[in-house]
C-alpha cells in the first residue's frame, strides 16, 4: 500500500517536472488561467462556455498542452465568478452566487482586499483537495455517486431550492421559498425533457427551447444593482479603504473545520453526474450556517460563509472529474465540454483509460495542481488592480456594467429574445428585491427546476405511482429528513424550543466549567 | 443627380454580384466554406463534422471552417440561418437525423427535402441490461417482458428521440411491452441502468462502449442486421437472428453529416460529392469510426435524400402519435410510413 502511494508520488513529481520543463506550458497555463478568471468575472460568460470555446481552439495542440489550457480555464472560471460577486454583488457565474452573501458585505465594510485574498486561498485549497480526492479515493466516491437515482436527484434539487431560499431571506423565510418556487415555475416553460411536450410556450418559437439561465442570471443580479446605483447617485457610495491584500492564512486556519467540510461537500456534489459548482456552493454555505454557533452573522459579512462556498465550488472540479475519468460520465456541465475536448483528441475517458494510458490520472492531477497555483498567483496579483474598480464613480462604472450585461445575454445564442428576457426578469427582480424577496433563490429555482421536475415525474413512472421509495432508500431518507429539518427549523415554535435548549445547555456548560 | 449615381452604382453592384455568382458555380470553391453545425460543440454531430471537414478540405482548394449555431426547435435556428444564405455551397449545415423533426415541432415551415444531405454515418443502437440483471440473452428478456407486460423498465432518451423510436420498433417486432422511462439524453439513461433504476437501456454503441467494457452494462443484441465485435467482450449478436420480424421495423440508424441547399447548382454538388467520397474513404475517418464504434454510410445524392425522407416520415408520425407534434405531418405533406 505504502509502496504504491510512493510510486504514485514519484510518477506525479515526474509528470510535474515534465510539464514545467516546457516554457510553452508556462505561457499556456498563465494565459488560460487569466482568460478563465475573466470569463468567470464577466456576467454571462460561464466556465462551461469557456471550456467549450477552448476545446476547439486547442484542437491542434498536443493532448497535455490542451489539457493544461482547459483545466486552467475551468479552475480560473469557477474562481473568477467571485470577483464580481464580492465587488459588485453581481455573481459572474451561478457558482459564486453564494459567495456574494458574505463577500459583498465584507467588501462594503472596507475589507475588499482581505476578502479577495481569502477567496483566492479558499479556491486554491478547494481545488487541491478535489485533486487529492480524484487521485486517492475516486473508486469509493464513484460508488456513492452512482447510488443517485431519480428519487435522490429530485430531493437534491428540492434541497438546493429550499436551502437557498432559507439562507437569504432578510425578514420572512417564506419569501425565500416563494422566490424559489417562482424560479421553479419559470423553468417549466418550454419542451419538457421527458415526453417532449410544449408547456407554456403560447406558440412562440423562442419559448420552445425554454428559458435560458444566463439571461435570467444577468437580469436578476445586474439590473437591480444598476437601478439601485443610479438611484443612489455618486454621492452615496464608495469606500476609501480596501484593506491590504493578504492570503490571510490565519483566518483560513481558524475556519479549518469549515474548509474541510466544504471541500468534502464540494467533492461529493461534483461527483454526482449532472450536478455542478452552483449547487455545491449553496449546499456548503447552508451547512456552514446551520452548524455555526452564530448563524445570525451569516449574510452580514461572515468570513466562514465566504470560505465555505468558495472552497466547495472549486473542490467540485476534482469531484466532477471522478466519474469522468473512471466511467466517462461527466460530473458537471463544464466537465461535459471537457469530455468533448478529450474525444476530439482521440481519448475516450472511461474504465479503459487506466489500462490504455496508465499515467493519465497522475498527469491530470499534476495539471490540476499547476492550474490552481496559476490561479492563486494570478489572483493575488490581480486583486490589487481589481479592487480599484471600487474607486470608479458609479456614473462611469454602471453604464459599463450595463453594456457588459447586454453583451453577455446576447452573446450566448445571438438571440434578441434573450435581451427582452433579461430586461423583463431584471425589472421584476428589482421590485422583488425592494420587497425583500431574495433574488438568488429565484435563479437557483430556474437552474434546478428541470432537475426537480423531470426526476420527480420519472421517479413516479419508475415506481408506478408509489411514493414509499422516498423513505425506504437510505440516501433518499437522509435528504427527506434534511429537508424536513430545514422547514421545521423555520417554524416559530421550533425556534423558541431551540433557544430554550441552547440556554439550558449554556448554563449547564458554565456550571460544569466552574466545578 | 447624386441619387441617380447611387442607383447606377447599385445596379452595377448587382450586375457584379450576379457575374460573380455565375463565375462561382464553375470554379467553386473560390473562397472558404463554412459548416454551421446546428447542435452544440463537443457533441456527436459536431465531432463528425469537424472530422469530415478536415479531410474534405485536403481535396478542395479552400478551407472548411466549422462553427456552431444552436437553439430553436429541432435545430431550426441553425437550419433557418443556413437556408437564409445564398444557395451557392459556401454555407453548409451540419445536421443529424433529429433535424427532420423541426417541421412538425413548429421550428420552421419547410420539409427536409429543401436539403441535399451527405451522410457520414452513425453509431448503431443496441439493447443492454444492468450487469446484475437476470437476462443473459435478448430472448430471455423478451420472454420475461411477455410474461409481465409493461413491467420491465427500459431507459432511453426523451420521447420521439432516435433511441425511443428503436425501442418502439423493438416492441412492435417482438410483441413485448416494456415500461418506457424517458431520460434527458443517453448518458443519464445509461447511468440509470448502471445504478439499477432501469433494468434495460437502448442507446448507441458509441455511447455505451465504455460502460460495456467496464462490465457495468451487459450487451444483449444489436438493433441492426449485423453482429458487432467489442474488444474484451466478444460478439454482440444481431436481434434479427432470433426475431426476424424486426426487419420490418428496423434498422433506424443515426444519420450524421452535413447538407447543402437542394437548389444549389449541380456543379457545386458534384464538387462536394467528390471531396466527400474521398474523405469518407480516408484512413483517418475509417480509423476514427472503428475506434468509436461508428458505421460509415457515405451516402450522398439520391440515396441520402431517400434515407432522410424515410427518417422524416418515421420521426414526424411517431411524434404526432405521441401528441408531441405541434404541426400535423399531414399539413406539411409528409407521407405516413407504410408500417
Amino acid at each position: 500500500m505504502l509502496m504504491t502511494v510512493l510510486d504514485q508520488f514519484g510518477a506525479f513529481a515526474g509528470a510535474l517536472a515534465g510539464l514545467l520543463s516546457q516554457p510553452v506550458s508556462w505561457l499556456l497555463l498563465i494565459g488560460a488561467s487569466l482568460l478563465g478568471i475573466t470569463f468567470g468575472a464577466l456576467p454571462g460568460l460561464t466556465a462551461t462556455l469557456g471550456v467549450g470555446l477552448l476545446a476547439t481552439l486547442t484542437y491542434s495542440l498536443d493532448l497535455n498542452m490542451a489539457l493544461i489550457a482547459l483545466i486552467a480555464m475551468y479552475v480560473g472560471a469557477v474562481y473568477g465568478g467571485s470577483y464580481s460577486a464580492i465587488l459588485l454583488n453581481i455573481p459572474g457565474t451561478a457558482a459564486s452566487a453564494a459567495s456574494a452573501m458574505d463577500g459583498y458585505p465584507m467588501a462594503q465594510r472596507g475589507e475588499a482586499g482581505r476578502v479577495l485574498g481569502l477567496t483566492t486561498t479558499a479556491s486554491f485549497v478547494g481545488t487541491v483537495v478535489g485533486m487529492l480526492a480524484l487521485v486517492v479515493v475516486a473508486p469509493l466516491i464513484l460508488e456513492l455517486a452512482l447510488q443517485f437515482t431519480s428519487y435522490e436527484f429530485f430531493l437534491l434539487a428540492l434541497f438546493g431550492i429550499i436551502i437557498s431560499g432559507t439562507l437569504q431571506s432578510s425578514d420572512l423565510v417564506i419569501k425565500g421559498w416563494i422566490a424559489g418556487f417562482l424560479g421553479l415555475a419559470l423553468s417549466t416553460v418550454g419542451r419538457d425533457g421527458l415526453m417532449f411536450f410544449p408547456r407554456f410556450t403560447f406558440g412562440v418559437p423562442e419559448l420552445d427551447s425554454g428559458i435560458e439561465v444566463v439571461p435570467v442570471l444577468i437580469g436578476a443580479f445586474a439590473i437591480p444593482q444598476i437601478i439601485h446605483g443610479l438611484r443612489e447617485g455618486d454621492g452615496a457610495v464608495r469606500l476609501q479603504a480596501v484593506g491590504r491584500i493578504l492570503p490571510d492564512i490565519r483566518t483560513m486556519l481558524r475556519n479549518l473545520k469549515h474548509v474541510i467540510r466544504s471541500a468534502m461537500i464540494g467533492v461529493g456534489i461534483g461527483a454526482v453526474p449532472g450536478v455542478g459548482e452552483d449547487i455545491a456552493g449553496w449546499v456548503s454555505y447552508g451547512t456552514a450556517k446551520a452548524s455555526s454557533p452564530n448563524p445570525e452573522n451569516f449574510g452580514k459579512g461572515e468570513p466562514a460563509g465566504l470560505i465555505s462556498s468558495e472552497t466547495a465550488n472549486n473542490a467540485c472540479i476534482g469531484g466532477a472529474l471522478i466519474p469522468l475519468v473512471t466511467l466517462g460520465i461527466p460530473g458537471s456541465p463544464p466537465a461535459v465540454m471537457l469530455l468533448g475536448a478529450l474525444m476530439l483528441h482521440g481519448l475516450t475517458p472511461g474504465p479503459m483509460l487506466s489500462i490504455e494510458q496508465p499515467n493519465f490520472l497522475v498527469e491530470l492531477a499534476a495539471i490540476m495542481v499547476l492550474a490552481s497555483l496559476a490561479m492563486w498567483i494570478n489572483g493575488m496579483l490581480l486583486a490589487r488592480q481589481v479592487v480599484k474598480l471600487l474607486r470608479i464613480p458609479p456614473s462611469l462604472f454602471l453604464p459599463v456594467v450595463a453594456i457588459l450585461s447586454v453583451l453577455g445575454s446576447y452573446a450566448l445564442g445571438l438571440s434578441t429574445f434573450n435581451l427582452y428576457l433579461m430586461f423583463a426578469v431584471g425589472l421584476a427582480a428589482y421590485f422583488l428585491t425592494r420587497m425583500h424577496y431574495p433574488i438568488s433563490a429565484l435563479v437557483i429555482g430556474v437552474i434546478l427546476g428541470p432537475m426537480a421536475d423531470e426526476n420527480l415525474r420519472r421517479a413516479l413512472m419508475v415506481g408506478q405511482g408509489d411514493l414509499t421509495p422516498f423513505v425506504t432508500r437510505p440516501l433518499s431518507l437522509i435528504l427527506v429528513l434534511a429537508i424536513t429539518l430545514i422547514v421545521l427549523s423555520q417554524l416559530p415554535a421550533y425556534r423558541r424550543w431551540r433557544a430554550r435548549a441552547l440556554q439550558r445547555l449554556r448554563t449547564a456548560g458554565a456550571g460544569g466549567d466552574g466545578a | 443627380m447624386r441619387k441617380f449615381m447611387g442607383g447606377a452604382g447599385a445596379a452595377a453592384a448587382v450586375a457584379l454580384v450576379a457575374a460573380a455568382t455565375v463565375a462561382r458555380a464553375e470554379d467553386y470553391p473560390a473562397r472558404d466554406i463554412s459548416v454551421v453545425v446546428v447542435w452544440a460543440a463537443g457533441g456527436g454531430t459536431d465531432t463528425v463534422n469537424r472530422l469530415i471537414a478536415a479531410e474534405m478540405q485536403q481535396h478542395l482548394p479552400a478551407r472548411i471552417n466549422v462553427v456552431n449555431r444552436t437553439g430553436g426547435v429541432g435545430g431550426s435556428a441553425g437550419m433557418s440561418f443556413v437556408y437564409g444564405q445564398p444557395a451557392d455551397g459556401y454555407t453548409l449545415a451540419g445536421i443529424s437525423e433529429s433535424n427532420v423533426t423541426a417541421g412538425v415541432q413548429g421550428g420552421w415551415d419547410q420539409r427536409f427535402e429543401v436539403w441535399q444531405p451527405f451522410i457520414v454515418g452513425g453509431s448503431p443502437d443496441l439493447v443492454s441490461v444492468s450487469a446484475n440483471a437476470p437476462y443473459q440473452t435478448l430472448k430471455e428478456l423478451i420472454e420475461a417482458a411477455k410474461a409481465k407486460p409493461g413491467e420491465i423498465r427500459v431507459g432511453a432518451s426523451a420521447a420521439g428521440s432516435i433511441h425511443h423510436l428503436n425501442l418502439l420498433a423493438l416492441e412492435k417486432g417482438t410483441g413485448a411491452k416494456f415500461n418506457y422511462i424517458p431520460y434527458d439524453g443517453s448518458a443519464p439513461a445509461q447511468n440509470a441502468a448502471v445504478s439499477g433504476e432501469v433494468a434495460v437501456v437502448v442507446t448507441s454503441l458509441a455511447e455505451q462502449q465504455q460502460l460495456i467494457r467496464a462490465k457495468r452494462l451487459r450487451p444483449l443484441a444489436m438493433l441492426t442486421p449485423n453482429a458487432v465485435s467489442v474488444e474484451g467482450i466478444g460478439d454482440v449478436p444481431s436481434a434479427f437472428a432470433d426475431f426476424p420480424d424486426l426487419k420490418e421495423h428496423l434498422p433506424i440508424q443515426q444519420a450524421i453529416g452535413f447538407a447543402v441547399r437542394a437548389d444549389a447548382p449541380d456543379a457545386v454538388k458534384k464538387t462536394l460529392t467528390d471531396a466527400f467520397d474521398k474523405a469518407v474513404q480516408s484512413d483517418k475517418v475509417k480509423g476514427w469510426a472503428a475506434q468509436n464504434f461508428y458505421e460509415i454510410s457515405g451516402k450522398s445524392g439520391e440515396a441520402a435524400r431517400e434515407e432522410f425522407q424515410r427518417l422524416e416520415g418515421l420521426f414526424a408520425w411517431t411524434l404526432h402519435e405521441l401528441g408531441a407534434a405541434t404541426v400535423s405531418p399531414e399539413k406539411l405533406g409528409i407521407p405516413k410510413p407504410a408500417k
